[in-house]
């Protein structure tokens, strides 16, 4: 099969760096070109010396590289509109960052153009490529605890704002400024934007879409932020299922701006954790481990050292497949909308301190 | 658990430390009863004397933890009452906090009360997350994690990257694996849960203002726990 030919956008989002070595090593991958939104997203692309040229107008990084097929939208939420129509314009496939976008205007907009234009739009949330999320599915599937009754998630990891300020900007990472609830000096756009994951974990365990959901804020730990950084959310699914989840910024972090050894104020930056309660028994679950632990450079402070993050090698392989034989990935656009409406349901929960009912 | 062996070993720590009170401990309608000669009667709290929670508290109060955000507590089990794991988890938040609790929202899931995840508000602000199950299958020892989140430190009972608590002692041989966890040479040979109950019973006979103390705060409780299950059945948070 010929090497989908890809590109980079923007390089501001969290995850720029974990596609690096994929699109480099993926041998059905062509990796030729990026394009930064900015110098300072530029300077920081360059540290990582990936050998692949980086403009700062995407213009010209079509104009010199009109064979690209397809790109890694790595941007800011508030850009993911925009960049859409530019894509779809060109029939150029998207893999886009875990927010497509709150607006849900904008998120049928998105369906829209990508219908007509019959590209490819992946969302990008790696944990259905997690190979501990696969045994989960598996054992689940084969009974080992029964019907799901209940499910604890956590989605916890420390806050990435000062290395991507954008996730600290309601405008950048909500995609407006809305208050989080009447008297509250913070609004929308913290922890929550940033762990989708959970959210989307829970459909796909239980075959089952979200009926309500209940979200609470908690005092933030980090008092200068504008935006939530703790919250809890539970509720029901369709089925019955009742969960119960933890997406808060809930690890503090040195406030470093290029995520590097010594990020971790709390031992271990990130967690995805699940407790399900079965009607035969109940199921514990770290998706990332066994890990290795050191107490040397650079803060001589006791640090988790995850070993693997090879998700991005599952979820490459599935979009250039969908790219290359016309196939719709898993988490389309159309699958991922009600995920997006649980957590808008979470902000609309924590402004009416009421459960809110999910309408798919 | 043997009310009997409890409550000779209750009095000896008496005699030991010279209390003059003396108390029984029975087992009533689920609970763990101490009445004393004073005529003062109490359902017993014994995680308000168990060592991890004490110390837990402690961070709290002795500056080790600084501005309270969020608790989050599970507790899998094997079977009881749901309601009263509910209670106590919410009476283990007020106690560490001295915050009562204002608001609950559950949602239960099984027959029978198997499981139920629980968001309530401190009147301090602070959030809880409180994860109950009853469907830990028989021979398995209880799986409870305490975890406090605070904007200076984080502090947990259990380890860092770890799903379940550790035992003291692990002997693998041809009857397969044992564990042991020892934590009062006191009291050395009772099982955990026994040995926090005669703390307890001699916590209150030694200090019996703690009489009055727990049972408002097992009416407290008990009142949050219910008010939980209804926010379940109404769909609605419950202020209490």
């Amino acid at each position: 099969m010929k090497p989908l030919k890809i590109a980079m956008m923007s390089l501001t989002h969290g995850h720029t760096r974990k596609y690096y070595q994929t699109l480099r090593d993926n041998p059905k991958l062509d990796w030729v070109a990026s394009c930064a939104e900015d110098q300072r997203a530029k300077d920081v692309y360059d540290l990582y010396q990936t050998g692949v040229p980086c403009y700062l107008d995407p213009e010209q990084m079509f104009a010199e590289h009109p064979d690209i097929e397809a790109v890694v939208l790595a941007s800011a939420n508030s850009k993911h509109m925009e960049q859409v129509r530019f894509c779809a314009e060109r029939g150029i496939h998207i893999l886009s960052m875990k927010i497509p976008t709150f607006n849900m205007e904008e998120y049928d907009e998105m369906i829209e153009l990508c219908d007509k234009a019959g590209i490819v739009c992946q969302v990008e949330l790696e944990m259905h490529y997690n190979p501990v999320v696969l045994r989960l599915k598996k054992l689940l599937q084969e009974g080992a605890i029964g019907k799901i009754l209940a499910s604890q998630a956590t989605n916890i990891t420390l806050s990435p704002v000062w290395a991507f300020p954008w996730q600290g900007v309601p405008e950048d990472s909500f995609g407006s400024r809305v208050p989080l609830k009447d008297g509250d000096p913070r609004f929308r756009g913290g922890a929550l934007c940033d762990h989708p994951h959970i959210f989307d974990l829970i459909r796909w365990l239980t075959n089952s879409d979200f009926d309500y959901i209940y979200s609470q804020v908690a005092p933030n730990l980090r008092k200068d932020l504008q935006v939530e950084d703790m919250l809890l959310a539970n509720g029901k699914m369709k089925d019955g299922t009742a969960f119960l989840f933890d997406p808060s910024w809930s690890r503090l972090e040195e406030r470093i701006p290029v995520p590097a050894p010594g990020w971790e104020v709390f031992p271990k930056r990130m967690e995805v954790n699940l407790v399900i309660t079965g009607e035969k028994g109940v199921l514990a679950c770290d998706c990332f481990g066994p890990n290795v632990y050191h107490n040397g450079a650079p803060n001589d402070r006791y640090t988790v050292q995850y070993t693997y993050f090879d998700e991005w090698i599952g979820l490459i392989d599935e979009f250039v497949d969908c790219c290359r034989n016309g196939k719709q990935p898993k988490i389309n656009l159309r699958w991922h909308k009600q995920t997006i409406q649980a957590m808008l349901g979470c902000y609309e929960s924590v402004k009416s301190n009421q459960p809110v009912c999910i309408n798919a | 658990m043997c009310c009997e062996a409890m409550n000779k070993a209750l009095l000896e720590l008496c005699e030991k430390y010279s209390v003059s009170a003396r108390g029984t401990i029975s087992f009533e309608d689920g609970n763990f009863v101490l009445e004393c000669n004073c005529g003062k009667k109490t359902i017993l709290l014994p995680w308000r004397v168990e060592r991890r929670f004490f110390e837990l508290k402690k961070f709290l109060t002795d500056g080790t933890l600084e501005d309270l955000s969020t608790l989050r507590f599970c507790t899998v089990k094997h079977g009881g009452c749901l309601k009263k794991q509910i209670a106590k988890e919410l009476d283990l938040a007020a106690f560490f906090t001295g915050s009562p609790v204002k608001s609950v929202f559950a949602v239960c899931a099984g027959e029978k009360g198997a499981a139920a995840n629980i968001i309530a508000k401190l009147e301090n602000d602070v959030n809880v997350s409180i994860e109950c199950s009853t469907k830990l299958p028989a021979g398995n020892d209880p799986i409870d994690r305490h975890e406090l989140i605070a904007a200076r430190g984080v502090a947990s009972d259990q380890t860092v990257d770890t799903q379940t608590p550790h035992a003291s002692v692990y002997v693998y041989n041809d009857k397969g694996e044992s564990r042991y966890t020892d934590t009062d040479t006191e009291l050395f040979g009772f099982s955990y849960d026994e040995i926090w109950t005669i703390r307890a019973a001699f916590a209150a006979l030694s200090d019996t203002s703690l009489f009055d103390v727990w049972n408002d705060a097992y009416a407290t409780m008990m009142r949050g726990a219910e008010a939980a299950i209804a926010s379940d059945e109404q769909k609605k948070v419950m202020f209490l």
